[in-house]
């Protein structure tokens, strides 16, 4: 074996053993927070590393009925759903005409949507916290989901806008003389035509709110319509340091994802990167 | 009207009405509230000019708040893209187990930093004492939270495991791109690694490094979830990042709306400028490339 080849496996040897320490340390959170969530609290001040005596499945049965897990989980399904549906009725119907009308006016309005898109949100947040209250939909999950349709509909429409140019027009003329009108031609014809990029923009927008806190926060107080993630935080504060509990609920508030995450991974992972680098 | 912009009004008419409501006009208020002494709980409130503004002046506590996130978008900038190319790398240069790493390290980014910072408050808090004391690390056993230097880095390392791979997947998305037939070439014609790095691959995916950076920056000027789940802010306000302390100013201590609304305001200066000069300088760079 020459110099040169050790040089080049013991590198390789190194960058393997690099991808796996950090690979170790992206997943010890989540491992630890799963076996420690079936002991008693007494076992986690002992050791952290041990296997528990005997699974405490109380923890998770406990918390299944303190967080009204299933009535949270049903809400944040509802808020997810109803939002991404909006977002992408909306914005397809937008971002699909406004590739097709080449007037000042379409110019005008595709500025005015994806100048948004530089406000953080808490810019508006003071704002919106007010117009919430006054048109009195403060407070329904229904409201909150006008609400993410309304912050999420100009990066939606900028993508159904991208993509549409490439779409071609023959299609929709053939509909036209075969006497398809505007919504029908739009419906029956142009939002199938939509379906790749409509796929992206499902998987970004349900990341998005189903992980979203500061606005259902700032938004929802009643207890019977927290999302998952409000019950979490509300729970987080009074089990203070009970941490068998609290563990418990978290991998309860990630067990929803996690299982979406190992089924359709792939969608997910070119979905993300797809709307990254089109933009 | 022409019939032509008529249908598109009708086509944008619901996304123009929601955005309008819940987009433009809380922009355009948040702007006139911080022109005003409102405080949430009057009904009434008064124009006070540029009086807000200057009270931010000399406010240290924002200036407090404005280091600490400017010196945690430095890091997360350098530290986040560094990482995930790294990372992208090598798992595209990898015969087998591509997938795999690519799993894990997406992972992160699938569960919400609320949770994801409550996780690691238990790590930093329970398993790193337990571990300085087990293995005789003396660095873990330093107060992760408690001690505001540590608590920098906390936030830091949760960010950091929250967020490096999304970018990595982007990044390895624009590796794959690169033109296999162009790197096989140049191999033959007797470069090495690090040159088909340098010359081929690095002109190519230049443009996927201005949209990682523009990623990290505009996120991280915005971070909040990292900090109120795993510090909260403190101890006292030394962690609190700019879109706490309007939070706090505006909805969790004093209800000073207007006074708040002024913060949000150079916040969102303070991203656009930077945002803008990194979009426009960066692509100018690529085009020389």
């Amino acid at each position: 074996m020459s110099w040169q080849t050790i040089k080049t496996l013991s590198g390789r040897l190194l960058i393997v053993l690099f991808l796996l320490v950090m690979a170790i340390i992206t997943l010890t959170p989540m491992l630890l927070a799963v076996l420690n969530s079936f002991k008693t609290n007494g076992e986690i001040y002992t050791n952290i590393l041990s296997l528990p005596t005997t699974w405490q499945i109380n923890n998770y049965i406990d918390v299944f009925r303190k967080t009204h897990y299933l009535r949270s989980l049903m809400n944040t399904v509802f808020l997810v759903v109803l939002s991404v549906s909006g977002i992408v009725f909306v914005s397809s119907l937008a971002g699909y005409k406004l590739a097709r009308t080449k007037t000042r006016l379409s110019q005008a309005l595709f500025v005015v949507f994806i100048l948004s898109m530089l406000i953080p949100f808490h810019s508006i947040m003071i704002g919106l916290v007010r117009v919430a209250n006054q048109l009195k939909v403060q407070g329904s999950l229904w409201g909150l989901a006008l609400i993410y349709v309304g912050i999420g509909s100009p990066m939606a429409i900028f993508f159904y806008h991208g993509f549409t140019k490439n779409v071609p027009r023959e299609i929709e003329e053939a509909a036209m003389i075969d006497g398809c009108n505007g919504l029908q031609l739009y419906f029956r014809i142009v939002f199938p035509l939509l379906r790749p990029i409509t796929y992206t923009i499902v998987i970004l927008n349900t990341l998005w709110i189903w992980n979203d806190f500061l606005l259902p926060l700032l938004m929802i107080s009643n207890r019977e319509k927290h999302t998952l993630l409000l019950s979490t935080q509300a729970l987080f504060g009074q089990y203070s340091a009970n941490w068998s509990q609290i563990l418990a609920i978290l991998i309860m508030a990630m067990l929803p994802v996690m299982i979406v995450y190992l089924f359709i991974q792939k969608h997910i992972v070119s979905g993300i990167a797809e709307g990254a680098l089109k933009s | 009207m022409s019939s032509k912009n008529r249908s598109l009004l009708l086509y944008c008419f619901p996304a123009l009405l929601l955005y309008g409501t819940f987009v433009l006009y809380p922009a355009v208020g948040g702007f006139w509230y911080s022109l005003t002494n409102w405080n949430g709980l009057n009904p009434t409130y008064d124009y006070v000019g540029f009086a807000n503004y200057r009270e931010l002046l000399t406010d240290h506590v924002f200036h407090r708040a404005l280091r600490f996130t400017l010196r945690y978008v430095l890091y997360m900038v350098i530290l986040q893209n560094a990482l995930a190319l790294i990372l992208a790398i090598i798992i595209e240069n990898l015969r087998r187990g591509k997938g795999l790493f690519r799993t894990i390290f997406f992972f992160p980014n699938m569960i919400s930093m609320i949770v994801g910072g409550f996780i690691w408050l238990f790590i930093f808090t329970r398993a790193f004492p337990f571990f300085a004391n087990a293995f005789g690390i003396a660095i873990l056993g330093q107060s992760w939270i408690g001690n505001p230097q540590y608590a920098f880095y906390s936030i830091l390392i949760l960010s950091l495991w929250g967020s490096v791979g999304y970018l990595m997947v982007i990044y390895i998305a624009a590796l794959q791109n690169v033109p296999r037939a162009l790197v096989e070439n140049a191999r033959i014609d007797g470069a090495n690694d690090w040159q088909i790095n340098w010359h081929i691959v690095r002109p190519l995916i230049a443009h996927a490094v201005t949209i990682g950076i523009f990623i990290s920056l505009f996120s991280s000027f915005k971070v909040f979830d990292q900090v109120y789940a795993l510090t909260g802010g403190g101890p006292g306000r030394s962690t609190q990042v700019v879109s706490l302390n309007i939070f706090t100013e505006a909805f969790a201590m004093r209800s000073r709306y207007g006074y708040a609304s002024a913060k949000a305001v150079i916040l969102f200066l303070i991203i656009m400028v930077i945002t803008c000069v990194q979009l426009l300088v960066m692509k100018r760079k690529e085009v020389e490339l």
